[in-house]
């Protein structure tokens, strides 16, 4: 059958039937946007959480060394140079990551002006010395390297500290909220070999010195300030501690392909992976995605519903015109053309409920939004938008709502095909 | 024009009982001949029209037309026979609702090849049933009679030989009737086969030859020159 009039008869069809073909197309609207907003609010805080609470990537893998180890007791399982290279040649790594943390206790002790506010405060901090690889891209002033004797040592802030910063510490406490631009180049003073909690931690005596921050880096220690590999390694070799093994090493894949195989070879060095983010991670994702499957379950449900709704408009449709059909078949029409209008009309049925589920889901995503950004309270990690709606959810939308009508108007359209003109063309 | 042999038509009535409608029936109709088939109520004369017009195909025996043998046609060649060699009028018009005449009469073109001048030709059709004024009406306004010429210019669209009418003024009061059959002997004599299956008289007189279906068989009842219709030869 042409197109142009399979096109002409199902317009006329449609126009007919309005009031059927609304109802219909609205079951499968409903179905098809609650449907994408869901998935569209699953993918959004998926995504945050990936991206923002627990940035992780897929070609790290955190090696440690093994709490309990027999072969720490022989010399294995711990991180020293030799172990590092060792894991540097394992099949699959791309690069090694050296991190080391700063072994004596440290404290900082603010007192001056804080981003046009007075700040004192008095606190313990932990550091941890990285490779500037690790970081690279993250430093927006000078380099991320030990500086020496003296200076200023280079510092970056954990972007989800920062986020805190905002969303928790500083409402409660009136401070100012800081961007990761904002902070660069400010400074504050670190006293080394020092502590608040316990004066027994400390080695020898303590050195202050000051360091100015660089940069804000997922990668930096959440809890702490991240300095260059080489600063940790001086302050704890000044301080007669441990300067030579390693407290973890960041090793990248060639491909996240390759991160079991890696995963076995670490472990098999009597080493252990630090992937309790990722864990957190996955379990969180692995929340969400459960609370979205269980929703989208129901939205398909309801889908379904549609589809059953529409067999049973397009069986009754199908049964009153029936003469109609016998008449098309008088003048020439097959039973794959009378089968082709059914589906056709149920098609564009539809596509006009998947179109317009869809399209009703991202304003709803935008609404929802807007409420959020209004009247929700400023927590942390709090994300512009809840949604993420890539191509393929949005076309998806529409193709579900055609697949929809098209299994409805199945057994229909089959019906309508087998009508015999002679018996309803009869009197 | 029409060949059949030995046509025989059985179904299953209401209560499972098997009917023979058609009996060994044979019957040949010559181009541009005008038949009327005549038989009560029942007698399978509408069945008759149906395997002849290609709208049954469930029967044994042996049925050609226009050089078409239609058992064992496919589904999409059976529609394409209907589309181009028969038009089918009915009792009840059958006139799809929601369409105007124009469009009722262009039902034919949607199913058949494209045609430039679809519409041209459906005008002119209309024109020439004299409806050409009122074409944009929906059939709801108007009369059985001009339903009538309308369901009777969708039925030349495809440009048949062959017309094959179910009791085609049955539904119509004596005048409107008149006039319809008026136009059935206007189309018999411009060259176009027509076969009429009814029960009315005045139908029958109009007709060259009157075939009585009697017990399944059809029976010659009467036959006039072509030369008194003025049909063509």
């Amino acid at each position: 059958m042409r197109l142009d009039a399979l096109s002409r008869l199902v317009r006329l069809s449609l126009a007919r039937e309005r009031r059927g073909a609304f109802f219909s197309a609205f079951g499968v609207a409903m179905g098809v946007g609650t449907l994408v907003f869901f998935i569209g609010l699953g993918l959004g805080v998926g995504q945050v959480i990936r991206e923002k609470i627990f940035p992780n990537d897929a070609r790290m893998v955190d090696v440690v060394p093994a709490a309990v180890s027999l072969g720490s007791l022989l010399g294995g399982g711990k991180l020293d140079a030799e172990a590092v290279e060792r894991l540097r040649s394992l099949p699959g790594v791309e690069a090694a990551h050296r991190k080391m943390n700063v072994r004596v206790p440290a404290v900082t002790r603010y007192d001056g002006a804080f981003f046009g506010t007075k700040l004192r405060m008095g606190m313990e901090v932990l550091a941890m010395g990285v490779e500037p690889s690790l970081v690279k891209g993250d430093t927006q002033m000078g380099e991320f390297k030990d500086p020496g004797e003296g200076q200023p040592i280079p510092v970056l802030v954990s972007t989800r500290l920062l986020e805190l910063y905002n969303k928790t510490f500083a409402p409660a406490r009136k401070l100012p909220q800081l961007s990761a631009n904002m902070i660069v180049g400010f400074g504050f003073p670190v006293e080394f070999n020092r502590s608040y909690v316990s004066a027994n931690s400390a080695t020898g005596p303590s050195r202050s010195v000051q360091t100015q921050v660089v940069g804000a880096s997922d990668r930096a220690m959440f809890a702490g300030i991240t300095i260059p590999l080489e600063t940790a390694m001086r302050i704890n070799r000044e301080a007669g501690v441990d300067a030579d093994t390693f407290t973890g090493v960041t090793l990248v894949a060639t491909d996240p392909s390759k991160v079991p195989a890696l995963v076995d070879a670490v472990k098999a060095m009597g080493l252990e992976i630090d992937d309790q983010e990722r864990r957190m991670a996955e379990n969180t994702g692995a929340a969400v995605a459960l609370t979205t499957s269980a929703l989208a379950l129901l939205s398909i449900l309801i889908c379904i519903l549609a589809a059953v709704n529409i067999a049973h408009a397009l069986s009754a449709s199908v049964r009153a015109r029936a003469k109609e059909i016998g008449v098309m078949q008088a003048v020439g029409a097959s039973r794959s053309d009378i089968r082709a209008i059914v589906l056709a009309e149920s098609a564009v049925v539809g596509l006009a409920g998947g179109a317009i589920g869809t399209g009703v889901a991202l304003l709803a995503s935008l609404g929802v939004n807007r409420f959020a950004a209004g009247y929700l309270p400023n927590f942390p990690f709090k994300p512009d938008s809840f949604f993420s709606f890539p191509w393929p959810v949005v076309l998806g939308g529409v193709v579900l709502g055609l697949l929809a009508a098209l299994a409805g108007a199945y057994f229909p359209s089959r019906r309508a095909a087998a009508t015999d003109p002679a018996r309803t063309l009869a009197g | 024009m029409i060949h059949a042999r030995d046509v025989t038509k059985e179904y299953l009535d209401g209560d499972g009982t098997r009917v023979r409608v058609l009996d060994s029936m044979s019957l040949d109709v010559e181009a541009g001949d005008f038949v009327a088939v005549v038989g009560p109520s029942g007698s399978g004369k509408s069945t008759l029209l149906h395997l002849l017009g290609g709208l049954d195909v469930d029967y044994r025996g042996e049925v050609k037309v226009g050089g078409v043998t239609l058992g064992g046609l496919k589904d999409k060649d059976l529609a394409r026979f209907r589309n181009t060699h028969v038009g089918f009028v009915f009792q009840s018009f059958h006139l799809i609702p929601n369409l105007s005449a124009l469009e009722n009469v262009l039902l034919p073109s949607y199913f058949g090849p494209r045609t430039a001048d679809a519409v041209k030709r459906a005008e002119a059709l209309l024109e020439r049933v004299g409806l050409g004024a009122k074409k944009d009406r929906a059939p709801v306004r108007l009369s059985g009679g001009e339903r009538q010429r309308v369901a009777i210019a969708r039925a030349l669209y495809g440009g048949p030989r062959l017309l094959l009418c179910d009791e085609p003024t049955g539904n119509l009061d004596a005048n409107t009737g008149d006039g319809v059959i008026q136009l059935f002997r206007e189309l018999h004599r411009e060259g176009l086969t027509v076969l009429a299956v009814t029960h009315e008289e005045r139908m029958s007189v109009a007709a060259r030859r009157v075939l009585r279906l009697k017990e399944g068989k059809l029976v010659e009842e009467r036959a006039t020159e072509r030369s008194v219709l003025g049909g063509a030869p």
